[in-house]
């Protein structure tokens, strides 16, 4: 007997956690340089270059690329078996299981976009490195995209952050009322941590 | 004489399985202490529309009037619960019922729960019984969990929780949290622990216990309050075991 609905469903659980977990802690890392001015984001990109080209594309498509397409393939399924209804019963949590479907359709468009614009177009096609110019440059010259950037991160964070608590219950981690509470205070406080830094990288690029 | 006060009802009916619903609405005569289903009989004596009109009376199902057997449950201003311990005092007005519609709907408010029987079925929601015995030999429940397993044997499988769920449903194959959660009390049973590994084999099949999303209305649905969530995540625990043994155990 081997359950592959059971595997893949945990599975599913583990990718997001920990693979899509780091993808996002890169990213907020990486892009809280912006902080720091132009010399360090480009610091911390040239960083990256270090890194031998074949084994940073293999780090691409095997960490980041195959994750991110079987979370999001097997999520929309996911998503498909659910009937969201917070308007009938507004709980905290059942809010909380509807903007984790939500937050995941539209992480689906807004990261097709971000990948094909940023890392294939710019990047690969157009041989057009990132760097702090680059992006300085393309938020200024259009807040809306910027905008959808902030609220494409905070989607992010806060689908990320709300599966931190849904994992420590699929893994049976956090059994009881109490600690399953402590737990989804703990990571929404991280959310809104995150978010801040979020909101202060992306606003550094506006005043600086 | 003070005027008669009424409780006006919004009923949304539908005349067959497959038919299209419709709303009518009643009013029903307010005396100190009525409830649903009481209300609902009241309906049925004089099945008149506000309107004027006299219509077919409103099918709807009933047995224990006492919050045990679980067959009234319908949707009652929006959320899943028994008719028979609504109050009308407790309920805002015009009181909207409404049929369970996870379930398949018969006619008015009478719906169809033989899927969560089926899913006993599927989960062995049974304790193989191999002879009997006198009283004293027979084994014993442990002290332990004896009070855990009675608070989840009070479930009568009314379906608020399967229609609280957002993952229960027509477009989803869930077995629901009343199901799963049967699982873990006969696994806590003296007998029916032989049968453990069993039933989370069968947790761990499609539509099983994976298919939980943690949303956790149905600990706010349940009537027999009935710590659903608490127990879905101590099966998540053992089922966990059991695929680590099922994977390191061949």
């Amino acid at each position: 007997m081997f359950h592959t609905t059971f595997y893949v469903r945990r599975l599913h659980s583990l990718v997001g956690l920990l693979a899509l977990g780091m993808v996002l802690f890169e990213h907020i890392f990486t892009n809280s340089m912006a902080l720091g001015g132009a010399p360090a984001l480009n610091g911390a990109l040239a960083m990256m270059e270090l890194i031998p080209h074949p084994i940073f594309l293999g780090l691409e498509i095997g960490a980041i690329a195959t994750p991110l397409l079987f979370h999001a393939i097997y999520g929309i399924y996911i998503c498909l078996q659910a009937k969201n209804n917070p308007g009938r019963y507004g709980y905290v949590r059942n809010w909380q299981f509807a903007l984790q479907r939500w937050t995941a359709w539209f992480l689906v468009v807004f990261l097709i976009w971000h990948v094909f614009y940023l890392r294939i177009l710019t990047k690969g096609i157009a041989g057009v490195p990132i760097s702090y110019e680059l992006l300085q440059n393309y938020f200024v010259a259009n807040p809306a995209y910027a905008l959808l950037y902030i609220i494409g991160m905070f989607a992010a964070i806060f689908h990320f952050c709300n599966g931190i608590t849904t994992f420590c219950m699929t893994w049976g981690i956090a059994k009881g009322p109490r600690v399953q509470n402590v737990v989804s205070a703990l990571s929404m406080g991280l959310c809104a941590v995150l978010c801040l830094v979020t909101l202060a990288f992306m606003g550094s690029y506006f005043v600086m | 004489m003070a005027e008669q006060k009424k409780v006006r009802f919004v009923i949304e009916r539908q005349d067959g399985p497959d038919s299209a619903p419709y709303t009518q609405e009643f009013d029903v005569d307010y005396r100190p202490g009525l409830n649903v289903v009481a209300a609902l009989m009241e309906i049925q004596k004089n099945p008149v529309t506000v309107d004027g009109k006299k219509v077919a009376p409103v099918v709807w199902e009933c047995n224990c009037l006492e919050k045990v057997c679980g067959a009234c449950m319908m949707v009652i201003n929006g959320k899943a619960r028994q008719a028979c311990c609504s109050l009308i005092d407790n309920l805002e007005q015009p009181i909207r019922l409404q049929p369970a519609r996870t379930f398949p709907v018969i006619r008015d408010l009478l719906i169809d729960r033989s899927v969560m029987f089926e899913s006993l079925k599927r989960i062995q929601g049974w304790v193989e019984v191999d002879g009997s015995w006198e009283v004293k030999d027979a084994p014993i429940q442990n002290p332990y969990t004896a009070q855990t397993a009675y608070e989840i044997s009070h479930c009568m499988t009314c379906g608020c929780c399967m229609e609280a769920c957002p993952n229960v449903g027509p477009q989803s194959d869930f077995i629901g949290p009343s199901p799963t959660v049967q699982a873990y009390l006969f696994n806590l049973h003296p007998l029916g622990k032989f049968d453990a590994p069993k039933r989370l084999n069968a947790l761990m099949e499609k539509g099983g216990i994976t298919s939980c999303g943690n949303s956790q209305n149905c600990v706010q649905a349940c009537p027999k309050n009935i710590k659903l969530t608490t127990y879905l995540a101590q099966l998540n625990r053992d089922v966990n075991k059991q695929a680590l043994k099922n994977i390191f155990n061949h």
